[in-house]
């Protein structure tokens, strides 16, 4: 075997010297010369060898084996976060399968298998490696090096003319592969697409490049010469052309100027050819900033005076750049806008609204952020469509001036024209306000902008098709913060706004469960553009409403598209952060989680209705990118998005970045949005535009807002019936201030009314609760805990009259939180004013219905036995008469008696039936159809007013309340000299009262009856009629 | 001409192409050992068994270099005692 027997087919002769050759490479070992050491090294290796060869046990290749341990590496590398490791690999690994091995032309095989094969079962722990993949393309030149110097050379003269006339194997190798452009292109005359800027690396690597190839002295400035004319050094060569008149018009032009005006002076001028003037205008409008034909001074885009082509004037050509520089500082100043943003800039701030050098430190907050996208976003189409045009120029396939380029951009400019409007008013000219709210006002001036600009747009109609859908797709991009914070909003109750951008903010002060929660805890920051400063709306008006205090003049006072919804999101908002404080307790957290997954974002929602009123007609609706489609692959896509915005804050971690492309993937839209494709409006294809933009929001945005709304509203209000018994505390109220439970009632009230008669002291403290405890706790045996009744004593001057001893007595309710939102302690005041006035009602009506007839008949009979002896003898002529006039007399206190009675249950009743009762009714109905918290609490509010109206007790009508007063006075005197026994009684007084009671009954009738007359308040037509029914019997 | 050219640089690119798997692979082989193989494989040599010879004899190759450079230490050794 060691000897190389003769019968060796040349194959078998091939191996064995590849094997020799083998042994030698590894084993260092070298082979003895002239003839065979049987024993020796090399000998006992190669016999080894050949043996392993022939007689292995090992079966043949199996590529699904190798694939599948290909695939295991490839999984192994992506464990390990080494991802570009990861990809290098399979895309290795598939170059390699698809590329012919030296002898055989076919791919994918058996012998690729081998290789790899080979190379697997060689491998040592491939993720322990740095690898960094070199760019395959220097191997490849490595190779020619050689091979095509002497390949060139061969046979002829070295002559490196410019009409060098590269042979077929440019094409051949140009057509093979990629890794070979650079070179090849540049041999066959194209010229390389290169920026001023980008020169001196591009001249770096010409210069290796042909010293590698070339290796003559001057081939930098054979390049120079015949590659790219280096029109920006200023010594560009006057290249000769067609001397047809119409490409010499310059010189025409010249010459006749220099013939027509002797004080003509040719300036030297830097001749350019149009394409480079194009290609010039496409850098610019792409956002390159050194430039030779165009040049950037502070912020200004210049045009070069120096520049000539040779078929247009100077000035013809200048009118033209002009324009486009105009544009190109358009595009200066928003990429400048967006690199603030991003915060690559250097340079401080944002043009306009700069003035202090701290916000240089802050970052921008989240509306300007998406903004900033939604314009990013724009550039990257935009500079396709540059890239395009560019291309079209490099393959000399179409022609291209100027003046079709500009023509082809014509659109595109007029749009750029619309962002910088919008920019400049939204962005740049913000008002100048105090710190604490500069991002609300900037980013409501900026939706507001935008959506004043689409209106206006849009009100034109099919002319402005294009800019709208723009400006929408624009405004859609920025109303994404604002949508997502008050999705967060309502459906979690949470306010967050980090950067205080959104129009309404937390107070921080105010705990949830606070009983001015409600009221207290959000400010709705108003802004006004005509006076250009903001106001606070605070508590209430946030409370009650948004829209319908602002004055008619500042119309667009806050962000204006969420005018119409921003009570719904206001109350949803507080009702849901009350909601969640409220259920906390209970398991909301996980229910609220499970939920939660399924849930689509108020933005999805809106982003997935306005695409389906978009398409609205068309019958295919391209397929939405579910999670479920988020493959690995996309995964690895995310991942290196995310990896190269991480590397731009020099931040190199693969782990993080996958992290963040997973983070991303949940959100389904992330990968439209997010990579720069046109999302959420399809521009180009819209078929209907957003027509009546105003009808879109209404029909896209709105309900969601609404349906959500009423949802949460609907579960605060269920959760605060039921869980909280807000009905029952209403009409505990109701029992207890409006005396409802009457049987209760009495029992405490008449307990004090007897301690008034009897002229003992009741304004004890203790006293008073005692009596109520008993008087509630028998029947409602839960309120009597919170119930208490104090007294404060009022001033004496007030106390005189008897009908006042009553002031001072107030009932107290605990109401416990969260239903003391509604039931506040003012409510309770007016309970309280209400409560007094029935307690003297009930009084007037007690004293009077506890007078006996015979105790004044006793009374008149006793002084009569006890007088009569000493009487007897004077005056008995008069005594006829004396018993007469005290009869009289009684009988008219029995008719005073009774009329007064007449008039007080008269009242009694108006009051307990006509209007606590009814009104309580209609208060229940409307309680029991409350959408939201703020309804109830106004609701409440208007029951409560509305009884204090009709219970006289309004300023007002204080006259009437006067009268009344007068009368139950009247009362409670008659009935005290009614007890008191005839003999305090003189027939003055009695006429006295009788005619101060007619007084004060007329005067009622008259004014009750003229209100009723004047139908302005009809519940009052019972009070007139029966008190006229007593008028007219007197 | 131009085929040989052709060839040539297919040639060179699976190479290329086969030397950075194996770098990534970490298989210690280089430029010049790893065309060897690939041509060995083509010419049906089982890679399990190659792999395995080349295993091998890089084993045998290094304990023959330890036994060496033992060899010329107890040599030198030996010099010096003899000093």
């Amino acid at each position: 075997m060691a000897a190389q027997p003769p019968r060796w087919s040349p194959l078998e002769q091939e191996q064995d010297r590849d094997v020799r050759a083998l042994i030698r490479r590894l084993t260092g070992l070298r082979e003895a010369q002239g003839g065979e050491v049987p024993g020796g090294r090399f000998q006992t290796a190669l016999i080894f060898a050949w043996s392993n060869f022939r007689f292995h046990r090992f079966l043949d290749v199996s590529s699904h084996k190798v694939e599948r341990t290909i695939e295991g590496i490839y999984e192994k590398l992506i464990v390990h976060s080494d991802l570009s490791k990861a990809a290098s690999w399979k895309r290795l690994i598939e170059k390699f399968l698809n590329s012919p091995l030296p002898s055989t032309e076919e791919t994918k095989t058996d012998a690729h298998y081998a290789i790899l094969s080979l190379l697997l079962c060689l491998s040592d722990s491939p993720s322990n490696t740095n690898y960094v993949e070199k760019p395959r393309d220097k191997e490849v030149e490595k190779e020619e090096e050689f091979d095509w110097g002497k390949y060139l050379r061969e046979g002829e003269e070295i002559d490196f003319g410019p009409d060098i006339d590269t042979p077929d194997w440019s094409e051949e190798s140009e057509e093979e592969e990629d890794a070979q452009q650079p070179l090849s292109r540049e041999d066959s005359g194209i010229q390389v697409d290169r920026t001023p800027q980008e020169e001196q690396d591009h001249n770096k690597k010409t210069v290796s490049q042909v010293t590698w190839k070339v290796g003559e002295p001057d081939a930098r400035s054979w390049l120079e010469q015949h590659v790219v004319p280096q029109y920006w050094t200023g010594r560009a060569l006057r290249f000769s052309h067609s001397l047809h008149l119409h490409s010499n018009l310059a010189a025409v032009w010249d010459q006749h100027l220099y013939s027509s005006d002797p004080l003509y002076m040719p300036e030297e001028r830097t001749l350019v050819t149009e394409t480079q003037v194009i290609r010039e205008t496409l850098w610019l409008l792409s956002g390159v900033k050194k430039l030779f034909i165009f040049q950037l001074n502070e912020g200004k885009v210049t045009v070069r005076n120096d520049i000539i082509v040779t078929h247009l004037t100077q000035n013809c050509l200048r009118s033209v750049l002009e324009q486009i520089a105009a544009y190109g500082q358009v595009v200066f100043r928003l990429q400048k806008f967006i690199d603030e943003v991003m915060g690559h800039s250097s340079e401080s701030v944002i043009p306009g609204t700069i003035s202090t050098p701290k916000k240089t430190t802050e970052p921008p907050f989240r509306t300007y952020q998406a903004f900033m996208w939604a314009l990013y976003k724009y550039f990257i189409s935009f500079k396709e469509e540059l890239t395009e045009i560019e291309k079209c120029i490099i393959n000399k396939d179409k022609t291209v001036t100027l003046s079709i380029v500009v023509d082809k951009l014509s659109p595109r400019l007029a749009q750029l024209k619309v962002l910088h409007k919008v920019f400049s008013t939204g962005v740049a000219e913000v008002p100048q306000v105090p710190p604490d709210t500069r991002n609300v006002v900037r980013a409501s001036h900026l939706l507001n902008t935008l959506y004043k600009a689409i209106l206006e747009y849009d009100n034109v109609g099919e002319a402005s098709e294009q800019t709208v859908s723009l400006l929408f797709s624009l405004w859609v991009e920025t109303v994404r913060p604002y949508l997502q914070t008050v999705d967060e909003w309502i459906v979690h109750g949470n306010l967050f706004d980090p950067a205080k951008e959104f129009i309404i903010q937390r107070n921080k002060n105010v705990p949830v469960n606070h009983r001015d929660f409600w009221y207290a805890t959000y400010t709705l920051y108003s802004v006004s553009e005509k006076m250009e400063n903001e106001e606070k709306m605070s508590d209430n008006a946030s409370a009650s409403s948004g829209s319908d205090q602002a004055p008619s003049s500042r119309q667009h006072t806050m962000v204006s598209f969420l005018k119409p919804v921003l009570k719904q999101i206001i109350m949803a908002g507080k009702s849901m952060q009350l909601l969640k404080n409220l259920q906390s307790k209970d398991d909301y957290p996980r229910q609220a989680a499970s939920r939660d997954a399924e849930r689509k974002s108020l933005y999805t929602l809106f982003l997935e209705s306005v695409q389906s009123r978009l398409r609205h007609g068309e019958e295919s609706v391209p397929d939405i990118i579910t999670e479920q489609q988020a493959t690995k692959q996309s995964l690895i896509k995310m991942q290196s998005i995310a990896e190269r915005h991480l590397e731009l804050d020099d931040v190199h971690d693969p782990l993080l970045a996958i992290n963040f492309a997973r983070l991303y993937l949940e959100q389904s839209d992330f990968h439209e949005t997010f990579t720069g494709g046109d999302v959420c409006v399809d521009r180009s294809s819209e078929s209907v535009t957003c027509q009546t933009f105003e009808l879109t929001l209404r029909s896209c945005l709105y309900p969601h807002i609404d349906k959500q709304y009423l949802e949460c509203c609907g579960n605060l209000m269920q959760t605060l019936k039921k869980d909280y018994r807000l009905v029952e505390y209403l009409q505990a109220m109701r029992n207890f201030f409006l005396l409802e439970a009457g049987d209760t009632m009495y029992d405490f009230y008449t307990s004090i009314f007897d301690k008034i008669r009897e002229k003992e002291t009741w304004q004890n403290v203790s006293f008073l609760n005692v009596q109520l405890q008993e008087a509630v706790g028998q029947r409602y045996p839960e309120d009597s805990s919170r119930l208490s009744i104090s007294f404060e004593s009022v001033d004496i001057a007030k106390k005189k009259l008897p009908v006042h001893t009553l002031d001072g007595l107030t009932l107290s309710y605990k109401v416990p939180w969260p239903v003391d939102i509604v039931i506040s302690l003012e409510c309770q005041k007016i309970y309280n004013q209400v409560f007094l006035l029935l307690l003297q009602i009930k009084w007037a009506k007690y004293s009077l219905d506890v007078l006996r007839f015979d105790e004044l008949v006793n009374a008149t009979e006793k002084p009569q036995l006890k007088e009569g002896p000493q009487l007897e003898q004077e005056t008995v002529p008069q005594f006829g008469s004396q018993t007469e006039f005290i009869k009289q007399q009684i009988h008219r206190m029995f008719l005073l008696r009774v009329k007064l009675m007449h008039f007080v249950n008269s009242l009694h009743n108006y009051i307990m039936t006509r209007i606590l009762h009814s009104t309580g009714l209609e208060f229940q109905h409307q309680v029991e159809e409350a959408k939201d918290l703020d309804q109830l609490i106004k609701i409440h509010y208007r029951y409560l007013s509305t009884i204090h109206d009709r219970c006289l007790l309004r300023e007002k009508v204080s006259f009437v309340k006067e009268a009344i007063m007068k009368v139950l006075n009247l009362v409670l005197m008659f009935a005290d000299r009614w007890q008191a026994g005839l003999g305090a009684w003189r027939m003055e007084s009695i006429e006295k009262m009788e005619s101060d009671f007619k007084n004060c009954h007329m005067f009622l009738v008259t004014v009750i009856n003229k209100a009723v007359c004047r139908g302005s308040f009809p519940h009052l037509e019972s009070l007139a009629v029966s008190l006229m029914a007593g008028m007219e019997q007197s | 001409m131009v085929v040989r050219v052709r060839k040539r640089n297919t040639l060179s690119l699976s190479l290329a192409i086969a030397a950075d798997s194996e770098e990534i692979l970490n298989t210690g082989l280089d430029m010049e050992t790893l065309s060897i193989c690939v041509r060995l494989c083509e010419q049906g040599i089982n890679p399990e068994a190659l792999s395995s010879v080349i295993k091998e004899l890089r084993k045998a190759t290094e304990a023959l270099k330890v036994r060496q450079f033992m060899k010329n230490m107890q040599s030198f050794c030996c010099c010096c005692c003899c000093f």
